[in-house]
């Protein structure tokens, strides 16, 4: 009796060689995500076991999981008043830092005047900035957007700053030698080299908005996932608690991890290694 | 066209330390003019002060009727180092174009230099992917590519070994036969200095000034047979002599 032909018409069957290929390659890309994943558990339900912890202060995963499928129209809803804080906030917080940064380049000047603010800034305790807008503002996305915006702009303006100050010496003569202007020196050479910068205060920023748009939103929103789990708190709902940790944490690694591939596709240097 | 350049009375102090001591020189349009002598001595302040990069104590400089800004604003001078200049992210016959971008002027057909430079089949690739004597042509092809009256190099060739170090400065000196500059070139190399240029300034260790100024009455281009003519190895020797005596006193 003769073996049915089982390959699809037009697509060959694979070859022995591209099967070896494929095989190292799946099991990379299965650990790379199977792994972190694994260790998260095993060390969730270490804590089940040995803690002794009620079920309301440590639930289990699955149930976590539960809560998200079964509350997931609430959650996404006050997931989308938190993305627009930490979206808006994100926003503002590298229009100030990248803006000063620039600003400071273009009229050295202003650094020594603006700088030393922004320090002063950066070193008020949050708490005292938050009670303040609060007062100013109330439960406003404008409150909320702004304290995402103080805790981020600091280290894009810093980031910013480090960067444009990294364009090689020999670079920048040979712009002086041929008279360019500001915005050509600016654009043509002291970018290029400030983009690793950047984009390394583009992952800390982007992937940190959501976590302090949540912090914003328990101290003083209605709104939002940081409401959520203050909300969970007082009914004793551990498990609402967690199951909006989890999609906070998996939002700021996704965040994360599209910068940084934004920032490879950005970066010069990346860009010679892909070669 | 090449532009004379006059130096007067040229020195540079930092605070209370002399960086370079007052120089007068004089040097005709297509010279080439080796500035030699240890480190620290002042040759890259007084190249820089040439270059309008570095503002002198005392003195001036003229290049042709212009001051070293107006030569610099009027895109008169093109700056060769020793760690080449060559946008990183850019191809070759694109960093070439862009300085003309830059200048807004267009020395010659960037292309055609560059196979001419000895880099046909590299034109499209970046830094990285060029060895550093193709690197340093580019750097030099981009530093022309205005078309520049004074050429200021500094210390271009020092990153190279020795066999490509001489290859390169034979090329180099044939190059500015076709498209006469005048040339300041700082240099460690006794050797080189000789075999490239037409007069050389020997410095006295820090502070530095002056010591003699040295003529190599052979007509340029120089082929690599100058290399063991009693004159140049009696040159060599002199300035060697200069410095050597010089560093022992």
């Amino acid at each position: 009796m003769s073996q049915p032909d089982l390959a699809l018409p037009g697509l060959a069957a694979p070859t022995g060689a591209a099967s070896r290929r494929l095989l190292p390659l799946a099991m990379a890309v299965l650990l790379r995500i199977a792994a972190p994943i694994g260790s998260v558990l095993l060390l969730w339900y270490c804590a089940i076991w040995f803690s002794g912890l009620p079920a309301f202060v440590i639930p289990r995963p699955e149930r976590v999981l539960e809560v998200l499928w079964t509350d997931h129209a609430f959650i996404l809803e006050h997931l989308w008043a938190t993305l627009q804080v930490a979206a808006i906030g994100f926003l503002w917080a590298n229009v100030a830092g990248i803006g000063l940064a620039v600003l400071f380049d273009l009229l050295p000047p202003t650094r020594h005047l603006l700088l030393p603010a922004a320090i002063t800034l950066r070193n008020v305790p949050y708490i005292a900035l938050i009670s303040v807008l609060m007062l100013a503002f109330g439960d406003s996305i404008l409150s909320k957007t702004a304290i995402v915006a103080l805790s981020g702009f600091f280290p894009v303006l810093v980031n910013t700053m480090a960067g444009l100050h990294a364009a090689d010496e020999v670079q920048l003569d040979r712009m002086r030698i041929l008279n360019a202007s500001w915005w050509q020196t600016f654009s043509q050479v002291r970018l290029p080299y400030a983009i690793p910068s950047i984009v390394a205060a583009q992952e800390i920023t982007g992937s940190g908005a959501i976590i302090v748009a949540i912090a914003a939103e328990w101290m003083i929103s209605s709104t939002g996932l940081g409401y959520v789990i203050n909300n969970a708190m007082q009914n004793y709902r551990g498990d609402k608690v967690y199951a909006v940790a989890l999609l906070a944490t998996a939002l700021s690694f996704l965040i994360f991890t599209f910068v940084h591939w934004l920032g490879k596709r950005l970066d010069w240097r990346a860009g010679d290694q892909r070669r | 066209m090449a532009a004379p350049i006059s130096i007067r009375n040229v020195s540079r102090r930092f605070g209370e330390t002399w960086a370079l001591r007052p120089v007068d020189l004089e040097i005709a349009a297509g010279e080439f003019i080796a500035l030699v002598g240890p480190s620290g001595c002042g040759k890259t302040t007084l190249l820089r002060i040439v270059a309008d990069l570095v503002e002198p104590s005392t003195g001036e400089v003229r290049i042709g009727d212009d001051s070293a800004r107006e030569a610099r604003q009027k895109r008169l001078l093109g700056l060769v180092s020793q760690r080449p200049a060559v946008l990183p992210w850019k191809r070759a016959i694109d960093d070439v174009r862009f300085t003309q971008k830059i200048a807004g002027k267009v020395g010659f057909d960037p292309l055609k230099v560059l196979r001419e430079f000895g880099l046909a089949g590299h034109e499209n690739k970046r830094a990285r992917q060029l060895s550093g004597g193709m690197l340093q042509r580019v750097n030099i092809a981009s530093a022309m590519a205005h078309d520049p009256s004074v050429l200021l190099m500094d210390e271009p060739f020092a990153a190279l070994d020795e066999m490509k170090r001489e290859e390169i400065g034979e090329w180099f000196d044939r190059e500015l036969a076709s498209r006469p500059k005048t040339v300041l070139f700082v240099t460690h190399h006794i050797d080189e200095a000789v075999m490239l240029a037409d007069r050389l300034l020997v410095f006295s260790p820090a502070p530095g000034r002056v010591l003699e100024v040295v003529s190599v009455p052979v007509p340029r281009p120089r082929d690599a047979a100058f290399r063991q003519d009693p004159r140049f190895v009696a040159i060599a020797a002199h300035v060697r002599g200069l410095l050597m005596h010089r560093q022992a006193a």
